[in-house]
Formats: C-alpha cells, structure tokens, sequence
C-alpha cells in the first residue's frame, strides 16, 4: 500500500509534456508548456503568457514556434529584465548594452505602444536594436496588423521581410528570419493585412518538448508529506 | 447580445445582484445546479434536435474487459464513445500509483472509429496520460467502480431479483470518473477547432456527452456481468431504478484554479445566472403554470436534500441549513400571494431576509427552474472567446486603470496582506503531480514558485505600485517599468467591461476553502450531491434522475 493520496482527483489545468518522442501537439498543448518554460526561465507570468501566445500563433499558422521560442530561452534565461527589454524613444527603441531583445519583450511592448507617440504607426518607420530571434515578432505585429490596418515590412543588414500577402509572405518571411539576430527596421504601410490561414499541423521535435519541459519544470515544488495529505482521497478506492 | 442585454438601462438592471454579493467564495461555495447548467444545456439540445444514440460495437468478454462503442447522431454529424472495460482486480484498485488502473477508460472520437483507429485507441486510452490522442478525439476519461454497489447490482441481476433502491440511493452510481479531459489534452481537438458547431459552443458540452454515455455503459457492463454470472436467469435493471444512478465523480485541488484562470468566462457563466434571476423577478405577475412548476422544482429540491448526505464538518451544517430553509420555503410558497405586483421579486426578498446562504442560492434554481421560455436562451452567452481580451491596451491612461481598481477591486485593496493569516497559503504546482496545490506559507518550503492566483494581492500590489505614478501616464510605460504586474493589469483591464470576472476573496488567506471554488464550477456543470471529502476535494454525482439514451425524448430532458 502506498501512503500518497490516490489521486482519484486529477484536475484539468496542469499541463507538462513527458515523453520521450516528436509528437504533434495541440494549440492548448504549446501554449501552456511555452508559457510555463517561459516563467521557468525567469520572465514574469505576463510575459510569460505573452511567450504562449506567440509559440500558440506560429504553430497554428504550421511554425515551429516552440523550438523558436527554446532557443531564445536558452540564452536569455536568467537575464535580469533590463538586460531583455528596450529603451523606447520616438522613433528608435534600443537594445540593452551588450545584449539582444527579447523578442517577447519587444513584441509585447510593440503592443502595448501601438497608437502612442513612441510606438509605430501608419507611414512611419521605427529603428530597433539587435532583435534575438526575430521571427518570435511576428505573432504580435500580425496582432497589431490587423487592429491597425496596417502592412509591414522588416529590414536589417542584408535582408527584407513582408508580412504582406497571406501565408506564403508568412513562410517566406519566416524563412529568411528563422536564426537572425540583427537590428531591424520596422516600417508601417497602410492597409488590410490579408490573414494568415492556419498552416499544416506540424510535428514538435522530441528535443524541443523535452528542453522546453526542463524549464517548465522549473516552475514546479518537490511535494511535501503534507502538502500530499489533502489533495486527494487517502483512503482506497475501493468503497 | 449579452452585453447589451446587460446594460444599465435594461429592465431587468433593478433586478440584478451586485458582483460584490454574488462573487464572495462562501456564496460561491453554496451554489446549486440551475437548468442553465452544462448538462442541462445539453439533454435540452438532444431532446429538441432528436439525437439518436446507438450501441454498434459491444465486444467485451467473459471477465468484463473488451471495448463498445456509443455512437450518437446529431444534425449530419456524429461522436462516437468508444470505452474500453478492464479486469481490474480490486488490490490493483487501492494502489493506485499504477497508472493503467482504472475499471474502464474512455475518449470521445470525432465521427465513427474505423477498425484502425480502435487499435490506435487501444494503444493509448488505457494508460491514459502517459499514451498520446489525436484531434479526432475530443475527450480522454477514466472511471472506477463503486466496488460496493456494482457488485451488489450485478450480484442481484444475475440471480434474478432486481437490487435494493436503498443501496443504490446511498451510492447513487455504478462508477466514478477520477478525470475527463478535453480541450486539447494529450494531443485531442482544440476547444477552437470545435467551438464554432452549435452543438458544442456552450462550454464543456463535449466533457457532458462524454459523462452522459459513460452513464449508459456503466449499467451496460453492470447488466453484461450480471449475464456472465448468472446465465439465464439474469435479468436487466429495471428502468426507473437505473434512472436513479448518476456517474459519480472525484474532483480536487487541480479544479480549483480554472475559475480563477478564465475570468471572461466566469463572468458569462455568472452573467447568464445572474440575467435570469433578474428576468424571473421582473416579470410583473405569475402564471399558473410557473406557480405549479415552481412547487415540482420545489419538491425536487427537497428530495434532493433528504437525499443528499455528507460526513464533512463543513458540509454537514450547510446541509441542516438546506433542510431547514427548504421546509421553510415549501411553506411559503403554499401561502405565497402571487396576485401581489412582481411576486417573483417579492418572493426572492422574502428568502434573502429568512433563508441561509444556501437556502438562498437554493431558492435561485428553484425560481428558474418554471422559466426555461424566459431564461434559456442565455445558455447561449456562457461560452467566451478568450483572445480578445488577451490584448492589453497600452494606450489606457494611469488614472483610469486606478479607477477600474477602485471601482472593481475595492474588495482586494481593503484587505491587509502583512498579516500572516492573510497570506497564509501559497498555491504552486507539485513536481510529483503536476498538479495544482496549496501550501503553508510558514512552515512548507516553495513560496518563490507561487502561482498567480492570489489576485487581490497581485491587485494590491499593482494599486501600491500606481501611487507613484502620474495619472496622465500610459499603461504602456508602467509595464515597461513593471513587467510583474503585467499579468494582473491583463485581468484588470477584463474586469473593467466584465463584472463577474473576479472572485472577490482572498485566496491565499488561512480559512479560504479551495471546495468553494470547486462546487462553483461544479454546479455550473450541473452536479448534485456535493460530498466534500477534505476542505480541497469532493464527490460529485452528475446526471442522476436524467433520461438515458434509449429514453431521449421522454420526460426529464428539460
């Protein structure tokens, strides 16, 4: 006989992934274990939440988000938040000395400013300092796209990206952004972005769920003899 | 709709009950199932559409293991039970760490399973978390047996006589689920894949069909091993007998924070409660028919409470309450001047002046119950589409978000978080579980890896931290400055256009009751015979006294 509680209660809204193999998994799935990896490498639960959003997004538009968001993760974890965030001007937002953006960073704070003096607006363009993984931005200029009525366009040293045109724009975008870490340029068009269909369901690299899950476990307690005592049933399930 | 027909300016605005009432946790704690409830919702739709359910595959053998199948047909669509009975030795049952022990195991299949997809099922449902689904399932689901009263059914059925009602009636299921997950759990359909079919946009109405057919197979593998066991001399359990059973089912501490989690979605559900009782009150007079409806609903709810038993400290007065206020209000209504103006108004004033909390919220189901034509279409509000209010809006100047906080939150910003009995707990997930769990602040270790369910102190944390700022300020700069409060900024923001959206207690404070929050959602889905077991986990009954598929159609599906 065991002394744990039976566990006859398992709830609904933990959700860590535990095996050892590339699965497909659901929008909820990548949601709630990037979130949690997020906040296991140190962002705050909003931002957090924010690093779900974006991995949910690109997964469902058939990008391997989660492994984007993994390896961005492993090298900013742990940063102090003035090291990840930027310095927000009219016009240019810089990058921490000595650092790149967080891409989750930048895009929840590109949000957050759309339709003030210092975010980007229709017919203007914005400078931005060295961006991680810049691909992680596109769910949230997607989000201010459509708000706005407005089209994008990304540049940097040696490359441009439209987010106009539907999912082969998305594709090719994400192509040619997948591993930069570059300043960028931001410039803001008007019109109707075209939405993004939903892409192929996509199969999420067991290397990927497990570094993920690894920080995601982070968040987790080593239970304790009485925090197990009244979870659950400690009788048997027998009556 | 609902948001217009929430307005300040409706009819029924007079009529409604202030968040700051409806939303304190021991009110939530005495909720009671209304015919707005999730399984209501759906009974109510099979009924009026005239869903078939049928039984194709019954292939379970001589010691109870095999699968069936359970296909229900609903306007060009159908979702297909498929469960699979296990052999389940009873010490297998008591040790539970091993994790393939259940009675049966179920899922949901999107359509009809091919002989293919069975075997793929058979793979992974059975060991259920540790296995893998696709999004052609909609739910995974495990239950255990009653030991008690399954072998008494099945012990009376095989010898011919049918078991005794006392029995079933202390029990009241054959099996008890211990989890049915939905919502793109282990890989299944996301709640967005499906939520835009009528059938399925009121919440949990998947998890619902899932319970309602395990329903059926828990008297069919009862009845099967009654055949086993007594050949021809076995007989079937008798129709209005099995009417009695529901499906039992276990919750506990993991339940908990979905309320807290979802507040667009509380507040629809609250909402929609909420609207119905103000429309019931506000019509002017009563007809015949509700008066009569009333006093059937009445004395179902006294059934219900001479029924309903617990052995818990908390649970125990709450039921003398019940009982008391019942009896009470059965009394009234007998005597009731319904000729007087709005005497459905009156009738509820009456009860919050002479009932308990739980006679109260009692009184509240039994007066919707006469007025499904009145109140049910606002089982059509209760979903939520999440995403928008996942926005923040930046632009929002310091001075309001402070004013939402007053206004909204003045609950939590009155109370003092330095006292230890304030913060006494702290929520976290446990790295054995993965589950949600509740700590001791003083004396258990992990206070650094709390989770953000404590709203009210995340509230107050974010109202200390806006002192200091100017008012003409954006948003959008303090969560620059403050990426901690971005998370509760998200949620006041919400709670600004959604009233309901926040429990407005403490819940990290030392006399909180997690089983509070549970028998909120619960009785939302439509569950009685609320039996807590500790202050964090309780036994549930669901769908009791309803139709079963072969009775579509007959009375109960209201």
């Amino acid at each position: 006989m065991t002394i744990a509680p039976h566990d006859q209660t398992r709830g609904d809204s933990a959700q860590f992934i535990e095996f050892g193999q590339s699965a497909s998994l659901s929008r909820n799935e990548v949601a709630s274990l990037c979130m949690k990896a997020a906040r296991g490498a140190g962002l705050s639960w909003g931002l957090a939440e924010e690093a779900g959003f974006a991995a949910e997004w690109l997964v469902h538009h058939g990008i391997d988000g989660p492994s984007h968001l993994y390896a961005h993760l492993d090298q900013a974890q742990g940063r102090a938040w003035c090291d990840l965030c930027p310095t927000v001007t009219p016009g240019e937002w810089r990058a921490p000395a000595g650092y790149a953006l967080c891409p989750i960073a930048l895009g929840a704070t590109l949000c957050d400013y759309a339709g003030l003096p210092e975010g980007i607006k229709v017919g203007s363009s914005l400078k931005i300092g060295t961006v991680d993984h810049p691909v992680l931005l596109i769910p949230f200029l997607a989000g201010i796209a459509v708000s706005n009525d407005i089209l994008f366009d990304i540049e940097w040293a040696g490359g441009t990206a439209s987010l106009e045109g539907g999912h082969e724009a998305l594709m090719q975008a994400v192509s040619v952004l997948g591993g930069q870490r570059v300043p960028i340029k931001l410039t803001a068009r008007f019109g109707k972005p075209q939405a993004a269909k939903g892409g192929k369901a996509l199969s999420i690299s067991a290397e990927t769920i497990a570094a993920l899950n690894s920080l995601a476990m982070r968040t987790t307690v080593p239970s304790s003899e009485s925090s197990r005592a009244g979870a659950g049933s400690t009788t048997t399930d027998n009556d | 709709m609902f948001q217009s027909a929430h307005n300040a300016t409706s009819p029924t605005a007079p009529f409604r009950r202030p968040a700051s009432q409806v939303m304190q946790l021991e009110r939530m704690g005495c909720s009671h199932p209304t015919r707005l409830s999730f399984l209501r919702t759906m009974l109510r739709r099979l009924h009026r559409e005239n869903w078939t359910v049928d039984r194709p595959v019954w292939d379970v053998d001589d010691t109870g293991s095999g699968h069936a199948v359970y296909r229900t047909r609903c306007g060009g669509r159908t979702y297909s039970l498929v469960a699979f009975a296990h052999d389940l030795p009873d010490d297998m049952r008591s040790d539970r760490v091993i994790a393939t022990a259940w009675d049966a195991t179920f899922t949901l299949f999107d359509g009809e399973p091919t002989l293919a997809d069975i075997a793929r099922l058979r793979d992974n449902v059975p060991i259920q978390e540790a296995g893998r689904i696709s999004t052609r399932e909609l739910t995974l689901a495990r239950a255990n047996r009653s030991v008690r009263l399954f072998h008494h059914v099945v012990d009376a059925l095989s010898q011919g006589r049918q078991p005794d009602p006392a029995e079933i009636a202390d029990i009241g299921y054959l099996m008890r689920t211990t989890a049915v997950y939905g919502s793109g759990k282990f890989g299944a359909a996301d709640r967005s894949d499906i939520a835009d079919r009528p059938e399925l946009a009121a919440p949990f109405q998947v998890e619902m069909l899932t319970v309602w057919l395990i329903r059926a197979f828990t008297v069919d593998i009862a009845e099967h091993m009654a055949m086993v066991k007594g050949g021809n001399r076995a007989i079937s359990l008798d129709r209005n007998l099995r009417r009695t059973l529901g499906v039992g089912n276990s919750t506990g501490l993991g339940m908990a924070p979905f309320i807290v989690r979802h507040p667009v979605l509380l507040n629809n559900w609250m909402m929609a409660r909420e609207e119905a009782l103000a429309r019931v009150r506000a019509q002017a007079g009563a007809t015949q028919s509700t008066i009569a409806g009333l006093r059937v609903a009445l004395d179902t709810t006294i059934q219900n409470a001479a029924c309903w038993t617990s052995r818990h400290p908390v649970q125990v007065p709450k039921l003398a309450d019940l009982r008391t206020d019942v009896r009470l209000l059965s009394d009234t209504v007998k005597a009731w001047d319904f000729d007087q103006p709005h005497p459905w108004d009156a009738l509820w004033r009456w009860g919050q002046d002479a009932l308990s909390c739980e006679g109260q919220e009692a009184l509240l189901s039994v007066m919707l119950e006469p007025h499904g034509d009145l109140v049910d279409d606002l089982a059509d509000c209760m979903g939520a589409d999440e995403a928008p209010s996942f926005c923040i809006n930046g632009a929002m100047r310091v001075s309001e978000l402070r004013a939402i906080l007053e206004q909204h939150y003045g609950w939590a910003l009155s109370i003092d978080f330095t006292t230890p009995e304030n913060i006494a707990r702290f929520w976290y997930v446990s790295e054995e579980k993965l589950e949600p769990r509740l700590g001791e602040r003083a004396t258990e270790d992990g206070a650094t890896l709390e989770q953000p369910l404590c709203i009210a102190r995340l509230a107050a944390e974010l109202d200390d931290t806006l002192r200091d700022r100017d008012g003409d300020e954006a948003v959008a700069a303090i969560l620059l400055a403050h990426p901690e409060h971005r998370y509760v900024i998200r949620r006041v923001q919400i709670a600004q256009n959604h009233p309901y959206a926040e429990v407005q207690d403490n819940l990290i404070a030392a006399a909180m009751l997690p089983i509070d929050l549970l028998r909120c959602k619960l009785s939302f889905f439509g569950a009685t015979r609320f039996d807590p077991r500790s202050d964090r986990w309780v036994r549930i009954n669901l769908f009791q006294g309803t139709p079963f598929p072969d009775e579509i159609g007959l009375e109960g599906m209201q």
